[in-house]
């Protein structure tokens, strides 16, 4: 009877327990709406990142997903124009279990999203897409950006090449003609303009998005004959550039500066000595990555599914996605283990500082991302048949942001050579 | 019987967005470029295909934004100011282009609004280049709404616009002027011995059509947000002939029943596969090999069978 009696009680204060549990019930599963190109030329660069996004959710749900509950993700095609990303957004997010939108990849579209994020009120993080221009009014409650924007990446290019050619005179440009490679041309120009002031542009080409022929501006730029050229060329058409300016003698004649070069070294022959980047912190051979077992992991699984490392673009997916997971458990954390809401999962981003694959991320007041800048050369490498990235520096990526709310480009003209000098040299990151 | 069909026609959408909210952005941008579309189907009337009403339907779309940055801010100034600018645009281009026929027509057309694309996505500091530019929320006779009341309003104030631009247009179609262009289309010699000014004709139709597709630009820069060059850009233009053509031209709802037809089989195709246009365009096939007088085809065969 007294047995009978303490289940009796045990059964209440358990069914009292799990009353409260059971009434903030967790979806059967959480859906992610992930912004891509899958199809059209960009899908050089989408789907890197949608590989990378299969693979981690794939790796999450292993782990019994997040917070109990598995992730289940929606890809969009960004190659549909704004309008079609703009009626998949609000589909997705009519659908309550749809609570977080990883978008987008093209800067024109995360502008066109983020006025509709404020409104429909949904976490939505730019995995990708770095105008500086997204996040500068400082008002956004639900657009994130842990990726970082243009300006610390491209003024990382500047500084790197004023430490390895303190002699350089003359500069070329060589950028596909849209906003983003007029923006990194502005940054780039500005942040040389500060640092060495008698540098001179000598060429600004912006050939078509798409060109499959580069001829004319290769020899404009071998008449020209600049000691440096700089470009942020991408996906097929920097293929097409590097396959069409090698034979022609550019890599010898100048220092180039191939600022998402690290998205085709294992695809095209580049020569040694070609410095490269990776926007950020994303390179999967990092000191910091290869001593993270989870990126090595990861990185071992991406090269069995899909035959290629991954390569900057994936790796930005991935941490994208453990920064939504992070604020996730952070919410979780907060609200005593409940399921959150919309709200406070966006909550649980502000401020956040999360460690990724291949470093940290913070964001900061206005939402936008710190991350370090890693920058180097070509180099050849024993252990793979394609060049890797030497001489590397890690810059911290606090040094190289303005301030919230600050102007951009004139924030870069207040920087000063002294300024340069005391940041990590090439090399020093190993 | 058909105009039975076209309310309740109008009433259906007006109602599908209580079913299914996201939808109401997908239907507002399908009125949208269904005005656009009645404009290319104004000219087809006549026999001339413009390969370039996009750069109408874009440079109302970029009126709407540059008034707004000099600080006009009410919906109904800035809807009428971007449509006759789009008309003004229009009459100018208009004035040399209407002397041509034919394949010289829709190339010069597809000729003038490349170039107009060009200037919206190389002028960075105006147009902001390929980023675009924000279009503010207006407010409505002096009240500021929320974003998510503006978009309803604009999607049901676009819905009576059908009625009423609709009505217009189609009274225009069945006036004398209208009636010219069919004629421009079969012998234009003899329209002009019987003293009917062809260039006039053809100038008139340019605006209108030209005015429409900035009516549909304004709706569509409004309802998406933000304004870029792709607007402009040449398949653009296409897709609206496409949305003509698959409506069928010969009537005022045909553009519509296309341009709601071409929306929503988009926003399905792409929910299925990331092969999307294939789907499109598979359904595009066959709409044209079995409808050859677009969905349009249907209603007309049903006037004629009740005479």
């Amino acid at each position: 009877m007294k047995r009978i009696g303490l289940s009796a009680v045990a059964l209440t204060i358990g069914l009292a327990a799990a009353w409260p549990a059971a009434a903030q019930e967790k979806p059967d599963a959480l859906g992610l709406g992930i912004f891509t190109f899958t199809s059209g030329p960009a899908a050089a660069y989408g789907m890197p990142g949608k590989n990378a996004a299969d693979l981690m959710i794939e790796q999450i749900n292993a782990k019994g997903g997040i917070g109990g509950v598995p992730v289940s993700a929606t890809y969009v095609d960004e190659a549909q124009g704004a309008q079609g990303v703009i009626a998949e957004y609000r589909r997705l997010a009519a659908d309550a279990k749809n609570q977080v939108m990883v978008a987008a990849l093209s800067s024109a579209n995360c502008l066109a999203l983020a006025p509709i994020a404020e409104q429909l009120e949904i976490p939505t993080v730019g995995w990708n897409c770095d105008t500086h221009q997204l996040l500068t009014d400082g008002k956004s409650k639900y657009v994130f950006r842990p990726n970082g924007n243009t300006v610390p990446e491209f003024i990382a290019y500047a500084i790197y090449l004023l430490d390895r050619k303190p002699d350089v005179k003359t500069v070329a440009i060589i950028n596909p003609d849209y906003a983003f490679g007029h923006d990194a041309a502005t940054i780039f120009k500005a942040a040389l303009k500060a640092l060495k002031p008698d540098v001179e542009v000598v060429a600004e080409l912006y050939p078509k998005l798409g060109s499959p022929n580069y001829q004319t501006e290769i020899s404009r730029l071998t008449t020209a004959h600049p000691d440096v050229v700089f470009s942020n060329l991408w996906g097929g058409d920097l293929e097409n550039f590097v396959r069409q300016a090698s034979p022609r003698g550019l890599f010898r004649s100048s220092q180039v500066i191939l600022a998402l070069g690290e998205t085709v070294l294992q695809r095209v022959d580049l020569p040694e000595g070609v410095i490269v980047g990776v926007l950020g912190d994303g390179w999967w051979m990092s000191p910091d990555a290869k001593a993270n077992p989870e990126t090595a992991a990861f990185v071992a699984a991406y090269k069995a599914r899909f035959g290629e490392y991954p390569v900057f673009p994936s790796i930005k997916m991935a941490n994208t996605l453990i920064y939504v997971k992070a604020a996730y458990q952070a919410a979780m954390q907060k609200n005593g283990g409940k399921w959150p809401t919309r709200a406070e999962i966006a909550e649980a981003m502000k401020a956040s500082k999360v460690a990724t694959l291949t470093g940290t991320t913070e964001t900061r007041a206005d939402n936008d991302g710190l991350v370090d800048q890693i920058v180097g050369v070509t180099v050849k490498s024993p252990d793979h048949p394609f060049p890797v990235i030497g001489q590397m520096v890690r810059y911290k990526g606090d040094k190289l942001m303005p301030q919230a709310g600050q102007d951009p480009i004139g924030w870069i003209s207040t920087l000063t050579p002294e300024f340069a000098k005391s940041l990590p040299k090439p090399g020093s990151y190993k | 019987m058909r105009t039975i069909l076209a309310a309740a026609g109008i009433l259906v959408i007006a109602a599908l967005p209580l079913v299914a909210p996201w939808l109401q952005f997908v239907l507002t941008l399908a009125v949208a470029k269904g005005f656009a579309a009645l404009g290319v189907a104004v000219l087809l009337r006549a026999g001339l295909i413009s390969i370039g009403h996009a750069m109408f339907f874009a440079a109302s779309a970029y009126g709407v934004t540059f008034l707004a940055r000099l600080g006009v801010n009410d919906f109904a100034v800035l809807l009428a100011v971007s449509v006759l600018a789009a008309a003004a645009v229009g009459a100018i281009v208009g004035s040399f282009l209407v002397r041509y026929r034919a394949i010289f027509f829709a190339m010069l057309n597809l000729a003038v609004s490349m170039v107009f694309y060009a200037l919206c996505a190389k002028l960075y500091g105006v147009t902001g280049g390929t980023d675009g530019m924000p279009v503010p929320i207006p407010t409505i006779f002096g009240i500021s709404l929320g974003e998510a009341a503006f978009k309803q309003v604009l999607f049901y104030v676009s819905l009576m616009l059908i009625v009423i631009v609709g009505a217009a247009v189609h009274r225009y179609l069945d006036s004398p002027l209208g009636h010219a262009l069919s004629a421009v289309h079969t012998n234009e010699i003899r329209l002009e011995y019987l003293g009917i000014p062809v260039w006039a004709v053809l100038l008139i139709a340019y605006v209108i059509s030209a005015a429409l597709a900035g009516l549909g630009g304004a709706i569509a820069g409004f309802a998406i947000g933000r304004v870029v060059p792709d607007f402009a850009f040449w398949t653009a233009s296409g897709h609206l002939v496409l949305v003509a053509v698959l409506g069928g031209i010969g009537g005022v709802p045909g553009a519509f029943i296309g341009a709601f037809f071409l929306e929503l089989l988009h926003s399905a195709a792409v929910t299925v596969t990331d092969a999307w246009n294939l789907v499109v365009g598979a359904a595009l096939i066959i709409v044209i090999m079995f409808l050859p007088r677009g969905f349009y085809g249907f209603f007309e065969r049903e006037k004629a069978s009740a005479l």
